[in-house]
């Protein structure tokens, strides 16, 4: 029994002990906390912000990636208890949380300089606010990914137009092929062609006009839902039986010639078959090449909270991310795109995007302006299964409405 | 206070105070955020009366989560009580191993929800497909978790597989009450096994009929994990619950305060059946 005491008493003293020397080391540093939200990205950043504490011996910054981060953040907000530096997608959340007025003003900051002012841009539309307070940093891309192998060994090209692309599709269907693989048993894949369809045919602004009730989805929509309906002649047999996860297994094994995807899925294919020969075209939704923009949203933007005592060290934070060696490390690891001017993505699979991005021929996701209590997924997801055009624009219409109203 | 009360203090009072703060006073709080168009978070927000229950009565996504979960609780309750009723005289028979199939009938209760959901997730998309294509069934050489008609069946047999496992327990311990002389005695005079059913077996274990049914109803009625784990409401809106309804457009929509008047009319909905039911069911026990 006394023997056992006194261990317990030199095991605690011991404790006691070496919680001091951390605390030695660390003296005198200035701590940050860096929330992230994607889970795929941790590693990468693991790896940056272990490169940025051995050069800035006077900050320590600790990054955090809870499980749905989102949430998390949220119910921090609420506590008061708010990260110094945040990453996070500029979704409906950010939107939310920008105008509550708990991230800083970075209107002024030089941080701003490096970016593609067009990612600047989207930032504000989705935000509503003038002010600048959040720095895009990765960007993705929404389009067809393609089997180059099926593609060349039925003599097709990369399709330009509509017309094209319908006629690929026959061709591939005809050789017994599957043209796309669907994979809408997940609501918010059966978003991906309406997020292309609707900025190219619609425009992105057609948002802010219905936000004044100056428009409806009614008048505007009709080609888009009917084009959402053409693609379905061009599945498999199961289109709303399969998963993401499903699609990605598939379309690596060289089950269908097309997958409309997004880029962040190449890392999950590469995953099933390393050796996956692909390539990505934008989504051509309409019949002149030219009108035809990339669909690119940004995918992580550093924000610093507004109540943080470490402004200066933050920004020296997000401005290291920023340097090209760094922001290009992290865009090659997690197959993104960069929104830091000058700095390209090199891989192959998605070089035939690069033209777009050089020339800022660039639109956002068309959901990202509308309120995520309408509930736009499940929308879709029952139109592409009832296949009625005129209910399906009505519900938007009402849905919207809806929500307006109970603001 | 004599000393033998204060000891019955001690076990009451704990349980009610944790009771009052975990679940009373949250429920109270969604009450008056229910009045209020709150996000969930942010500080600011404004009182608006009764607007939040005006609009959910003019709300079709409601209505349609009302009609999935009645179908769906209506279908589940039978089952799972006929089933469990046939699984448990079973298991109540002098058959041979019969510890060794009470435990199997028990495992899906002592499984986790979602595992199980996640389990006939694949199933459903990867082997019953095979299955369907094998045997040349056109309906069921799909997944029929992404068919807007088929999806809720999906759901209602999941639901039923482990919901039988704890009712069965129930129906089990309540044909364990009846004396083995009744039987004799009926056997002596004739009485065929149905006969011996509807007359010995039944009414006596109706009370633990009435708590099974309440129960099943219940459970049913607050329909959430089989949801997220199997078609997370799809497709379309075919198969939302109204718990999942609340939390969708509760957490992902915010509109915490909206979805707050559509818990606490709910509350009020499922109070007022399971009185009904208790009131009903309980009346009958009494006439038999």
């Amino acid at each position: 029994m006394k023997m056992g005491r006194i261990l317990l008493a030199c095991l605690l003293l011991a404790s006691i002990l070496t919680a001091c020397g951390n605390n030695g080391e660390n003296a005198g540093k200035v701590k940050l906390e860096f929330f992230q939200n994607k889970p795929e990205a941790k590693g990468s950043f693991d790896k940056l912000v272990a490169k940025f504490n051995a050069s800035h011996p006077g900050i320590q910054v600790t990054q955090v990636n809870p499980p749905d981060a989102e949430t998390v953040l949220k119910t921090r907000v609420v506590k008061n208890d708010i990260p110094d530096v945040i990453g996070m997608g500029a979704t409906d959340t950010y939107s939310i949380l920008a105008k509550s007025d708990i991230f800083a003003d970075l209107t002024q900051s030089k941080l701003v300089e490096a970016i593609d002012p067009n990612y600047i841009k989207m930032l504000k539309d989705v935000t509503g606010l003038s002010k600048i307070t959040g720095i895009p940093y990765a960007t993705n891309a929404n389009g067809i990914m393609y089997n180059k192998d099926i593609f060349k060994q039925l003599g097709l090209s990369v399709p330009k137009t509509w017309d094209e692309l319908i006629a690929t599709a026959q061709k591939v269907k005809d050789s017994g092929i599957i043209p796309f693989y669907f994979t809408y048993k997940d609501d918010w894949q059966t978003n991906l062609p309406f997020n292309a369809l609707a900025p190219n045919l619609v425009g992105i602004d057609f948002f802010k006009q219905r936000r004044e009730n100056q428009v409806t989805f009614q008048e505007k929509f009709r080609e888009v839902a009917e084009k959402q309906l053409k693609l379905l002649d061009y599945g498999h047999g199961d289109n709303f039986g399969k998963t993401y996860a499903d699609g990605n297994r598939a379309f690596a094994r060289g089950e269908s010639a097309m997958y409309i995807q997004g880029s962040w899925a190449i890392p999950e294919i590469r995953k099933s078959n390393p050796k996956a020969n692909i390539g990505f075209f934008p989504f051509p939704t309409g019949n002149d090449p030219d009108k035809n923009k990339l669909i690119s949203g940004v995918d992580t933007l550093l924000t610093i909270s507004e109540s943080t005592q470490h402004k200066k060290e933050s920004e020296e934070f997000i401005a290291f991310l920023l340097e090209p060696d760094n922001i290009g490390q992290y865009i090659q690891e997690q197959t993104a795109f960069s929104a830091v001017k000058g700095v390209t993505q090199n891989d192959p699979a998605v070089a035939e995007l690069e033209p777009y991005f050089k020339a800022g021929r660039v639109v956002d996701f068309a959901d990202h302006y509308i309120p995520a209590a309408v509930q736009l997924n499940a929308i879709v997801q029952g139109f592409l299964q009832n296949r009625n055009i005129d209910a399906y624009l009505k519900t938007l219409d009402t849905e919207w409405d809806k929500v307006q109203s109970r603001k | 206070m004599s000393k033998r009360l204060t000891a019955y203090y001690w076990m009451t009072v704990p349980a009610v105070v944790l009771f009052f703060v975990f679940m009373t006073l949250p429920a109270l709080q969604g009450i008056y955020y229910s009045f209020t168009n709150w996000n969930g978070f942010g500080k600011h927000y404004d009182f608006i009366g009764f607007r939040n229950y005006a609009n959910l009565f003019t709300d079709s996504n409601v209505g349609n989560a009302y009609l999935f979960t009645f179908k769906f609780a209506i279908v589940v309750t039978i089952l799972i009580n006929v089933l469990s009723l046939l699984i448990a005289l079973g298991l109540n028979a002098r058959i041979k191993a019969r510890n060794f199939f009470r435990g199997i009938y028990f495992l899906p209760n002592i499984l986790s929800v979602l595992i199980v959901g996640y389990i006939f997730n694949y199933l459903f998309s990867n082997v019953f497909t095979i299955w369907g294509q094998n045997l040349g069934i056109h309906a069921f050489s799909t997944n029929i978790l992404g068919n807007e008609n088929l999806a809720w069946i999906g759901v209602v047999i999941v639901a039923v597989w482990q919901g039988i496992a704890f009712n069965t327990i129930l129906y089990l311990a309540g044909l364990q009450t009846i004396p083995a002389s009744l039987y004799e005695a009926s056997n002596l005079d004739g009485a065929s096994r149905w006969q011996e059913f509807w007359r010995i077996t039944f009414p006596l274990i109706s009370p633990f009929f009435t708590i099974n049914m309440v129960l099943a109803m219940k459970n049913s009625l607050m329909v959430f994990d089989q949801i997220v784990a199997l078609t997370n409401g799809g497709p379309g809106r075919a198969t939302q619950s109204i718990s999942h309804l609340i939390y969708i457009g509760g957490f992902q929509g915010g509109e915490f305060a909206y979805q707050s008047a559509n818990s606490v009319i709910y509350f009020i909905v499922i109070a007022i059946i399971s009185i009904l039911q208790l009131k009903f069911l309980q009346g009958r026990e009494s006439d038999m």
